[in-house]
């Protein structure tokens, strides 16, 4: 699943929140043309990783 | 060469900072935010890194709240054109730099907002004083600086801004002088915005600075063009912190900013103990030349400090002191009303400026000259 943000930064972030609960991801461009988003997004297969999102807006993309 | 220009800019830096330049240069050399291939997304993972080392640095409660820009005189351009509203009320402090003081009074001149300016005498009053003195219904903003850039004194009182906040109104923070050189807590010491640069204590390259936002108070952008993001739209999109970056980011000295803080926390104690034993030598030295006047000299500083030569110019001073290999800074410092302050508009004064790097015979280099002045 490809998590998506509207910040670059919270991509950032989300992916150092990942890596500090020890949950693959990977960052990758956002596979997907809605403009609503920036250009990189997270990849990971592990469900968890949408509830460590705190207060970050994203939208989550299967 | 002996360099006493340390509060405009730090000469020399470590070698972890030349070294950061040189290896985003060689070794990554693109932009953040602007593509989305490999070495793009490395920037992008470089710039956040470096705005959670400031953020940290500072104390933030969430260390990404960081928008960056060339230096602190854009920061506070950003921050009190963005959220400064038409009838509001700002105080200052009578140590301000111009960068505090011009865009204040553009927006004053504009007929937007009005300002008050602490005067030195109260500076020291209780906080409860202060407020009484120059609050008003309207006043929305405490603006201070950390330190003086002309005489090296400690203006900011966490005091103060812990009443300021509680009463409702907003707090900021000129860290230019002296954020590397004290351990500030914006959570703690009830400073919301702050705004800092790269290029002096802090150690980086000329080029970056920034507004640490840890109220989330809305403000509105400086200028207007490319963010990386919402391409689509017309104007910049309302996205933090990314709608305030628009442009391409300074990355050189963004990561050089990065090397320089971590210097800078993991050294701190020692250029700290370094930079007030050179204080304290000088202002000893200096004590003994019955020509020198001293300004602001018995209060809490930074290790910066203003002089004069009895009946000789500032600008006389500098050139004399240039010629003997010494460089110092004379006239106003982009600082009227601290000059305003301590008497010195017609004469200006010299100003000495310390870094870690000095040393003892450095200082001893400067008495004999201005000893010499003396003779």
């Amino acid at each position: 699943m490809f998590i998506v943000f509207y910040s670059t930064s919270n991509v950032f972030r989300a992916e150092e929140i990942l890596n500090e609960a020890a949950i693959d991801c990977k960052v990758v461009p956002t596979p997907v043309t809605d403009k609503a988003y920036c250009g990189v997004c997270i990849q990971t297969d592990n469900d968890e990783a949408k509830g460590l999102m705190d207060d970050m807006e994203f939208e989550v993309i299967e | 060469m002996i360099y006493f220009d340390n509060a405009a800019t730090t000469k020399y830096k470590p070698e972890e900072v030349y070294d950061a330049v040189n290896f985003y240069l060689r070794e990554v050399g693109v932009s953040p935010g602007r593509g989305s291939y490999s070495v793009g997304i490395e920037a992008s993972r470089m710039l956040y890194k470096t705005r959670c080392t400031v953020g940290k640095y500072f104390g933030m409660s969430r260390p990404d709240k960081v928008v960056f820009t060339k230096n602190s005189t854009e920061a506070m351009n950003l921050f009190f054109n963005g959220f400064l509203k038409q009838g509001d009320h700002v105080i200052i402090s009578c140590y301000e730099h111009n960068a505090v003081l011009r865009p204040i009074q553009h927006l004053k001149d504009l007929g937007i907002i009005d300002y008050s300016v602490i005067q030195r005498v109260d500076l020291t009053l209780p906080a409860e004083e202060i407020f009484e003195k120059y609050a008003r219904s309207n006043t929305r903003l405490l603006a201070m600086t950390l330190a003086s850039n002309l005489t090296g004194r400690i203006v900011f009182r966490e005091d103060l801004y812990r009443l300021f906040k509680e009463k409702g109104i907003v707090t900021f923070l000129d860290s230019s002088q002296g954020a590397g050189k004290m351990a500030l807590s914006m959570k703690d010491q009830a400073i919301d915005f702050l705004a800092f640069t790269g290029h002096k204590d802090l150690l980086a390259l000329p080029g970056v600075g920034g507004l640490c936002c840890e109220s989330k108070e809305h403000f509105e952008s400086l200028i207007q063009g490319g963010t990386g993001i919402h391409g689509e739209n017309y104007t910049n999109p309302d996205v933090f912190p990314e709608g305030y970056e628009a442009g391409t980011l300074n990355m050189p000295a963004i990561w050089s900013l990065h090397a320089g803080v971590e210097y800078v926390l993991f050294h701190r104690e020692e250029l700290q103990n370094q930079e007030h034993v050179l204080m304290r030598y000088l202002m000893e030295q200096l004590d003994e030349l019955d020509n020198v006047i001293l300004y602001d000299r018995d209060v809490d500083r930074v290790s910066t400090y203003s002089i004069n030569i009895k009946d000789m110019a500032s600008d006389k001073l500098v050139a004399l002191l240039d010629k003997n290999g010494i460089c110092v800074r004379g006239g106003i410092h982009c600082a009227i009303l601290a000059h305003e302050a301590i008497g010195t508009v017609s004469t200006g004064t010299v100003r000495i400026s310390l870094g870690h790097r000095n040393t003892k015979e450095e200082i001893d280099e400067l008495i004999k000259v201005l000893r010499e002045v003396g003779d």
